[in-house]
């Protein structure tokens, strides 16, 4: 009897040490990689060489479905140096990264990638400035 | 049982004689001592002064006289102070007591003698008011004092780095009259002397007063000769040099220096040679109090930042305080 408690101790003790090291997929970024597949941008901001919002305020919209993201830079602004940030679905990210300072004088365009991996979707941003 | 007891009070006991062994060392009282504390913490502009306080204590005698030996001679000022200073217990508030007397600088050596009342021991200032000759250098301080018996210690700073910045404060800028601004010169001209003096070319901005423009808040505004959108209405003659400066402001930068108070925070020689300019806008508008902006001359000469102390709307004025880094 004493044997078989044993041995049912050590079975379990087993399983939970390998357990243990299960090896969780990561992404080229060393990013987890998840079982979630949904896919959007949920809010988007433009800095300005000062850190501060560029945006005029209630002026940023998202389309989610047309994947489009329009906005308002205040008059005098340096569309040249700004930077752009943005909140993306729980385990989602953006490419190409955000967070560096870029030219916006065009429209830009960065793709949402789900936590899967296996969903991308291509926002076009266009942040016009107040004339 | 008894005998285990035994075993335990002899371990206890052991432990008890070991830890009663240990090694205490006691300090040897020293006949003459000393310590130095730099006071200042923002960079050794030329022109500013280095605080330092000077402690020297006698156990054998009395404290007689000290000495401070710079490596590069200080400008004028630089010297011992003949005050110590001590916190008011009431107040709180410190005050200052004369605690030395023939404080004198000649040349790298400054000397102070002790005065009676406080020759047991004494902290003293030191003041290093940073020449021009010094800049860019490493400068030391050996610190020495001697006492009534025949003693003398010396303590050697290390070597502090001294700006190669050039700084000026509380320059008003008046849109429409000293308006034009050189960094080169660091003043500001009105467009009569830049059109007399021919000294267009060495312009890196005007400054600007326009509560909106197009209907859009503006402010306060440094902007270059060269911008097409925000100064057409000054008629600038068209034989002007109208370089493109470039400006990138700042809200988050107060340096102490510059602002005169409130913040341990500097802008140093490696802010000015690290700050690129990539895509940098020409003007640097909606400018407050406590905000600034980095600039670089159109040829890359210089680079400053300028920080603003005061904005007057009603005056239409911008006070200005700068750090300049010659780059080129």
């Amino acid at each position: 009897m004493k044997k078989g408690i044993f041995y049912i101790v050590f079975a379990i003790a087993g399983l939970l040490v390998f357990g243990g090291c299960t090896k969780e997929p990561v992404d080229d970024a060393g990013l987890l990689v998840t079982g979630r597949s949904q896919c959007y941008m949920s809010f988007f901001d433009l800095l300005g060489s000062d850190h501060r919002t560029v945006l005029v305020s209630g002026s940023m919209q998202i389309d989610t479905v047309a994947q489009t993201v329009t906005a308002v830079a205040r008059f005098g602004t340096n569309m040249t140096r700004v930077k752009p940030y943005s909140s993306v679905v729980t385990d989602a990210t953006v490419e190409p990264r955000m967070g560096e300072w870029v030219d916006f004088s065009q429209p830009m365009q960065y793709t949402v990638v789900s936590g899967n991996r296996k969903v991308r979707k291509t926002y076009t941003i266009t942040v016009t400035v107040q004339k | 049982m008894n005998k285990n007891l035994t075993y335990l009070a002899v371990a206890v006991i052991s432990c008890l004689g070991l830890a009663a062994c240990e090694k205490t060392t006691v300090a040897v009282l020293e006949p003459l001592k000393n310590d130095l504390l730099k006071k200042t913490t923002g960079p050794a502009v030329i022109g500013t002064r280095v605080e330092f306080a000077y402690a020297i204590g006698a156990n054998d005698g009395t404290v007689q006289n000290v000495k401070a030996e710079a490596s590069v001679a200080g400008a004028t000022g630089t010297g011992f102070s003949g005050f110590s200073w001590y916190t008011d217990r009431a107040t709180g508030v410190d005050k200052p007591l004369q605690t030395a007397t023939d404080t004198v600088t000649n040349g790298m050596v400054s000397t102070a003698k002790i005065l009676d009342v406080s020759n047991k021991a004494v902290t003293l200032r030191y003041y290093y008011n940073v020449p021009e000759a010094a800049r860019g250098q490493l400068v030391t301080f050996k610190f020495s004092g001697t006492s009534s018996a025949g003693k003398e210690v010396t303590f050697t700073s290390p070597g502090y780095q001294i700006s190669k910045m050039d700084m000026t404060r509380s320059i008003v800028l008046e849109d429409g009259k000293k308006a034009y601004f050189s960094i080169a010169d660091m003043k500001a001209y009105t467009k009569e002397e830049v059109e007399q003096g021919n000294l267009s070319g060495k312009i890196d901005f005007v400054y600007i007063y326009r509560p909106t423009i197009s209907t859009y808040t503006f402010g306060h505004a440094m902007v270059s000769l060269a911008n097409k959108s925000y100064i057409n209405d000054l008629n600038l003659p068209a034989a002007w040099t109208k370089a493109a400066t470039r400006l990138d402001k700042r809200v988050d930068i107060r340096d102490a220096q510059l602002r005169g108070s409130g913040f341990d925070s500097y802008i140093d020689d490696i802010d000015l040679e690290k700050t690129t300019f990539t895509n940098a806008a020409d003007y640097a508008y909606g400018l407050t109090a406590d905000q600034g902006a980095f600039v670089t001359s159109a040829d890359g000469t210089y680079v400053a930042y300028l920080f603003v102390n005061a904005v007057n709307n009603t005056a239409k004025t911008m006070t200005v305080s700068l750090k300049r880094l010659k780059v080129k």
